[in-house]
């Protein structure tokens, strides 16, 4: 079969049934009660994620090289890479949520790259002498799904921005372990409610917990766990996802250096690529700090993950549209 | 008492100080905004760029006239002192951060396991339970098959898994003063060198861009470098596939010791003494006019205005030198333009061939290009990749959730309760499957339906 052919059928492919899959996980959000439609966004997402990688696949056969080295194939990359990321957030956190808001970005990713981008910019090009390496396989690709992994944790916080609007939150998960204690508050506010959550709990587990099994005593109360709230769930399942972000940023900004001084003898040179990655890392060691400041706790964290999503954004894709050029390392050639 | 007091100061409020955390947020902001500015204004230009692009009336946002530019020193942000300076202090709150707060967290693995013999200590934690008729060997049993360690005094039981996720903070802190520690010692002892060497000339590292005050044991004294062929391989569109330089290493008596053929991405190392293919020129033209001998014509590299690379001489065409015509050159792939004295394109040639030109042939040999090599002695290296790969490994123990259990058995009654410092969804879920299955395991038999959940 023809390549190019099937590069051009899986790239208008993709972006249609991620189109379909947003409105899907759309639905799902504001109607939790219809079966199967979150089976239904979840499928769609994985034929996406595999068209993508055949898109990818196909490309690496026809040039011969790891398909990263244009902005059509970085994009889908990309979005391959938040499709990927999505799965390891809605396994995590086993919330309906997550695709409602990484579907449309990876939509409106493959958009970009199908619809907009000039067909000049869509075909692959011969790399550089500078990037005949094979440290670009692991710089670039690390650095990509660094990204995927950044921008998602980043939506997710926005999810956990929108869902405690006006409320006083305070975090749980952070390096140091000051979360995992109860609120006082809860047993007096959640009387009612945990007597509701018993009965649905006890219809899903068939009663097999022991705690739910009892019936609830007003004076002596057993202990019975504090389940997380969906603020929660989100913020942790959005720290998570950063957390894994960060480190794949920090092995690509390092993958980077080393290639930097193997090549050309100066692992760092303050270019505008570079600088950018440096930014939004050191926003998101930020972020990881704030979780764990006394006064920073809160939906503070969560602001500047949101900060973080805009400053990945520059990174990637601001820096070239600055014109200060591609992150094109061999700056004499 | 008064010797003590700078050492008193130093402990109770400056330490503190560059400890804080939220210095250390505020720091890590600072450097990201500042750094912007470097990505926004032109880098490195000469003045008069400045004052084209900046002009004192209007001023850019009202203030931003090339003056204040270049006074802030905004064209090379990098290197200003205040930019230095909060590079600086950023070191100093992580060294501060690294000794105070995480070399002191080690103290963790030094403490004997806390056990809860208390029920009511369970109440503080929000994944908590008690049940009945469940005994801790089961607990232990179950916990074990998690991955847990466990520990047990008497009915008490700790279990703990995770760890690295503790040690992982320390780590990354550390590789940073390392990765510090090796630019500083890498600036202080290494150099850098630029040459740009014709094809088959020989040559000294002389050309000291930049050198630490300690670099002189870098530098090579008793070892040369000839360059034996420069050459450029093209696409067969005519782009730039690769550059070339077969290089020979020479002792004092010229004999050869090594010999490479480098590229981009793949330099020559010799003696701590890093080559690498970093740029390139066109040295000079090999020409014939008539049935002269081969002469060899320097080109000298020719403004353009930032608009590409030309390289350009000068050939007589009569003995009196009062006529003649200019060669140009634009790469190595062989084709040069010649101009007449009235600055009219009048003849193209490719090396090895011959044109005929103000009634002369001319007759091109050979362009010969020059290698640009960047050379390198960082002795620092060793430190900084040592940090990179700490660092590495660092970030990603960071990842995993440090997961601690405690259990009671009280009379007929167990109480359990845990906690973990990141994962809080993935440990709830897994706490709950514990409480799950010690449950099932009292109620025997249990049927295979509730078994599947």
């Amino acid at each position: 079969m023809n390549l190019v052919t099937l590069q051009n059928w899986l790239d208008n492919y993709s972006f249609a049934v991620l189109f379909i899959t947003m409105l899907v996980y759309w639905g799902v959000a504001a109607f939790p009660r219809i079966p199967y439609l979150w089976a239904l966004g979840t499928t769609g997402m994985a034929i996406a994620n595999l068209c993508m990688a055949g898109l990818l696949a196909a490309r690496w056969l026809e040039a011969g090289y790891f398909p990263l080295s244009n902005l059509y194939e970085s994009l889908f990359f990309l979005a391959w890479g938040i499709t990927t990321v999505h799965f390891v957030g809605e396994n995590m956190s086993r919330s309906r949520l997550v695709g409602a808001v990484t579907a449309p970005v990876a939509m409106g990713i493959t958009a970009f790259a199908t619809l907009t981008l000039p067909s000049g910019m869509q075909a692959s090009a011969p790399l550089v002498p500078a990037l005949k390496s094979n440290w670009l396989m692991m710089h670039v690709s690390v650095m990509m799904l660094s990204y995927s992994a950044l921008m998602v944790g980043s939506l997710l916080a926005i999810a956990f921005l929108v869902v405690t609007r006006g409320q006083n939150v305070e975090l749980k998960g952070n390096s140091i372990g000051t979360g995992g204690y109860r609120e006082h508050s809860y047993r007096l506010n959640r009387r009612s409610e945990l007597a509701l959550e018993t009965a649905s709990t006890q219809q899903i587990h068939n009663g097999s917990t022991a705690v739910l099994e009892r019936p609830p005593q007003p004076l002596a109360e057993p202990l019975s766990p504090q389940r997380l709230s969906l603020a929660d769930t989100l913020d942790n399942i959005s720290y998570r996802i950063i957390g894994l972000g960060f480190p794949l940023l920090t092995i690509g900004i390092i993958a980077g250096a080393v290639w930097a001084n193997e090549a050309w003898g100066a692992p760092w040179s303050w270019d505008p690529k570079e600088t950018w990655a440096l930014i939004t890392w050191l926003v998101f060691a930020a972020y990881l700090h704030a979780r764990i400041t006394r006064g920073w706790q809160g939906r503070r964290p969560a602001i500047l993950a949101t900060a973080g999503f805009f400053v990945v954004w520059v990174c990637y894709l601001g820096v070239n549209i600055l014109g200060k050029g591609l992150h094109s390392y061999g700056w004499f050639f | 008492m008064r010797a003590l007091l700078p050492q008193r100061f130093f402990k109770q409020e400056l330490l503190p100080l560059l400890a804080d955390l939220r210095l250390a947020i505020v720091l890590l902001l600072a450097i990201a905004l500042f750094s912007i500015s470097g990505t926004v204004i032109e880098q490195g230009q000469p003045l008069a760029f400045y004052q084209a692009n900046y002009p004192e009336d209007p001023a850019l946002f009202g203030f931003l006239s090339w003056k204040v530019l270049i006074t802030l020193g905004l064209n090379h942000v990098y290197r200003t002192w205040w930019f230095l300076a909060l590079l600086i202090l950023f070191g100093a709150s992580l060294t501060a951060c690294t000794f105070t707060r995480q070399l002191i967290a080690l103290r963790w693995f030094s403490r004997t396991w806390n056990f809860y013999g208390q029920p009511r200590q369970f109440q503080k934690f929000a994944l908590s339970a008690e049940l009945d008729h469940v005994s801790l060997e089961q607990v232990l049993l179950l916990l074990e098959k998690k991955r847990y360690r466990v520990f047990q005094r008497q009915e008490m039981l700790y279990a703990h898994k995770g760890i690295v996720g503790r040690v992982g903070p320390i780590v990354v802190h550390a590789s940073m003063l390392l990765i510090l520690l090796g630019a500083i010692w890498g600036s202080l002892t290494g150099f850098m060198a630029q040459e740009l060497v014709p094809s088959g000339a020989t040559f000294k590292i002389a050309n000291i861009v930049e050198a630490g005050p300690w670099a002189g044991p870098q530098l090579p004294r008793d070892w040369s470098v000839r360059v034996n062929r420069f050459w450029i391989d093209y696409t067969p569109a005519g782009v730039i596939d690769q550059f070339y330089s077969d290089l020979s290493v020479l002792d004092q008596g010229g004999e050869e010791i090594d010999r490479q053929t480098i590229h981009v991405n793949q330099p020559l190392r010799h003696g701590g003494v890093t080559l690498y293919q970093a740029d390139w020129a066109i040295a000079a033209v090999r020409v014939r006019v008539n049935n002269s001998p081969t002469l060899e014509l320097a080109m000298a590299p020719l403004n353009t205005e930032g608009k590409g690379r030309l390289w350009g001489t000068w050939v007589p065409t009569k003995p009196d030198l009062s006529d003649g015509i200019s060669l140009i050159a634009k790469d190595l792939q062989g084709t040069l333009l010649i101009y007449d004295t009235s600055g009219k394109l009048v003849s193209t040639v490719r090396s090895g061939m011959a044109t005929k030109v103000n009634g002369v042939t001319l007759a091109v040999v050979e362009v010969v290009g020059s290698t640009g090599l960047q050379v390198k002695a960082d002795p620092g290296i060793p430190i900084t990749y040592t940090g990179y790969g700490l660092l590495m490994l660092g970030v990603v123990m960071s990842y995993v959730s440090h997961s601690q259990l405690w259990a009671l058995q009280q009379n007929d009654t167990l109480y359990i309760g845990g906690r973990t410092n990141r994962a809080q969804v993935a440990f709830e879920r897994e706490f709950l499957e514990v409480l799950d299955q010690l449950s099932q395991q009292k109620e025997e038999p249990v049927p295979p339906v509730l078994v599947e959940s």
